[in-house]
């Protein structure tokens, strides 16, 4: 009986490739389709369009979607804010590129090297305990309110965060990876290349999503709390004078950003690691 | 996270010590090469004595307490309504699809970037900096009982079956406990977000007292000692409750030993 279900089963599903409807209701297949998904965000941007016409919040309290997108394009034309955003990602980029560079570094030397973790690793630990966002105030006093503070707060966000995840990465190889390289007396250079970068990558480039996306938050709030340009400070500045259109332009735009910068690097993940899925 | 990275920094023994006491040495030393380096690298006893100051007036209680129940206020908001919304997504597929994607195009946006906005909205009191702590507990709560209670074991619902157990009684004796495990992780998760959040919004909003608000107006009137010693006491505050729960979950759950 059972196989004679299971034939009946692949003859149905040869026949029609879409599942038999006894077991999947109808509703749930709807459920499935992809613009189920647009309906509340759909929802939300309506709601937000029906409160401005109808004029329940003052506009300085809340601006319509349109006035949003024309207040984007305006900036986005006047040149503006290509300005604010391309000072905040060389802000981004200068810092996190050397947390990065300088935490696989110091990840990969304590990993290999036991002296070296046994004397760093405690005060690592201790200063990892820091929070970043505290440590703005602190940063200020000593490096001013320059471009410096910044790309030094940056700079903390992402080298904890990638110094432990290359450890990590490191320390988790397999012992028998390296035995082999052993075995065939493979040359340093090659033990590298060959095993250890390719068998660190995994967890390197999680951290390095994740150092990515604090150090963003983490360099909004430095620019909110003390910056002359940049995207937060156009926010910051246009709170004050009570410019809702374009402080919600910024909201929206750290948001896209972020987005995109965690997204750029998954799919740089799904790339690289495609040698494991075949 | 890394079990032998932690095993390790007990075993390094003195060596350990050897770094941070050069680096207070040079700390001592540079407070002594004139003042302007004195005044970033404060004397190491004046650190101590504005410690003592600072606990003996009271100053330092008084604006840790009002962080600490604002973390805690905003903790228990925005973990109860994350295990409802993710219980929620994951028991119903409407409720999936509905709510998922606007959860995951909100939670996009930098958590401190929302400050102006809602500054704007609420005014920069304990409403709005309380709302930047509920949310910062909000959204990791809302992964870990959706994933929690969607990982729930087949073999335990089937069981649930058997015994004719009613929708109810499902989701209270079968989802619920197998999803304890994970939602206690999306809580410190969530515990060690609020924390940094609460501290974020005093600093951002600028009104009122608190840590944050305390370490905000030691840097304006440029006294370092002070700052040091907030930037360490939220270290320390954040390293405790992260300590303290850990060992709670390690009570209350002796099975789950992970992590």
């Amino acid at each position: 009986m059972t196989v004679a279900t299971r034939i009946e089963g692949s003859v149905v599903r040869t026949a029609r490739p879409a599942p038999p409807k006894s077991a999947r209701p109808f509703h749930a297949s709807l459920l499935d389709a992809p613009w189920i998904g647009l309906i509340s965000p759909l929802l939300l941007l309506f709601a937000w369009w029906w409160v401005t016409k109808a004029g329940l919040f003052s506009p300085q309290l809340l601006v319509s979607p349109g006035q949003v997108l024309d207040t984007a394009i305006d900036l986005a034309q006047g040149g503006e804010l290509a300005d604010h955003v391309g000072v905040s990602l060389v802000r981004l980029f200068t810092g996190f590129a050397a947390g990065a560079v300088l935490g696989i570094a110091f990840g990969a030397l304590i990993a290999l090297s036991n002296t070296a973790e046994r004397y760093t690793a405690p005060l690592f630990q201790v200063l990892r305990q820091l929070p970043t966002v505290a440590l703005i105030p602190m940063f200020i006093l000593i490096f001013g309110v320059g471009e410096t503070f910044k790309v030094f707060i940056v700079m903390k966000a992402t080298f904890f965060v990638v110094a432990l995840a290359t450890y990590d990465g490191i320390r988790n190889i397999p012992k028998g990876y390296f035995d082999v390289g052993r075995l065939y007396q493979l040359p340093v250079g090659l033990r590298f290349s060959a095993i250890l970068f390719p068998a660190t990558v995994p967890a390197l480039l999680t951290g390095i999503r994740i150092g990515l996306s604090r150090s963003w938050l983490v360099l909004v709030g430095a620019e909110l709390l003390a910056a002359e340009s940049g995207i937060g400070q156009m926010m910051e500045m246009s709170r004050q004078i009570f410019r809702m259109d374009v402080v919600m332009v910024g909201v929206i735009l750290t948001g896209l950003i972020g987005f995109l910068l965690d997204r750029s690097l998954r799919l740089l993940e799904w790339w690289l690691m495609r040698w494991r899925r075949a | 996270m890394s079990q032998a990275f932690r095993a390790k920094f007990t075993r390094s023994g003195w060596r350990g010590l050897v770094l941070p006491g050069l680096l207070l040495l040079l700390w001592q030393w540079a407070s002594h090469q004139g003042d302007v380096a004195a005044y970033i690298f404060v004397p190491l006893p004046k650190i101590g004595s504005d410690i003592v100051h600072l606990t003996a007036t009271g100053e330092l209680w008084v604006n840790l307490k009002v962080s600490l129940l604002r973390t805690c206020e905003g903790l228990a908001i925005g973990v109860t309504l994350g295990i409802l919304t993710g219980a929620l997504m994951a028991l119903s597929r409407l409720a999936d699809r509905l709510i998922g994607p606007l959860y995951h195009a909100l939670r996009q946006v930098p958590l401190l970037g929302l400050v102006p906005l809602l500054a704007l909205w609420f005014g920069g009191d304990e409403t709005s900096k309380l709302l930047v702590v509920s949310l910062a507990a909000f959204y990791p709560t809302v992964l870990s009982a959706y994933e929690g209670i969607r990982q729930a074991d087949r073999r335990y619902l089937e069981v649930g079956h058997l015994l004719r157990l009613g929708p109810a009684d499902v989701f209270a004796q079968v989802l619920l406990p197998s999803a304890v495990p994970s939602i206690f992780t999306g809580i410190a998760q969530a515990l060690a977000f609020s924390w940094l959040a609460s501290m974020g919004a005093e600093l951002l909003f600028t009104l009122g007292p608190g840590i944050g608000a305390m370490l905000l107006n030691a840097e304006t009137a440029g006294s370092m000692e002070t700052v040091i010693i907030c930037v360490m006491t939220i270290a320390l505050i954040g390293y405790a409750m992260n300590a303290a729960f850990r060992a709670l979950g390690r009570f209350l759950m002796p099975w789950a030993a992970a992590s």
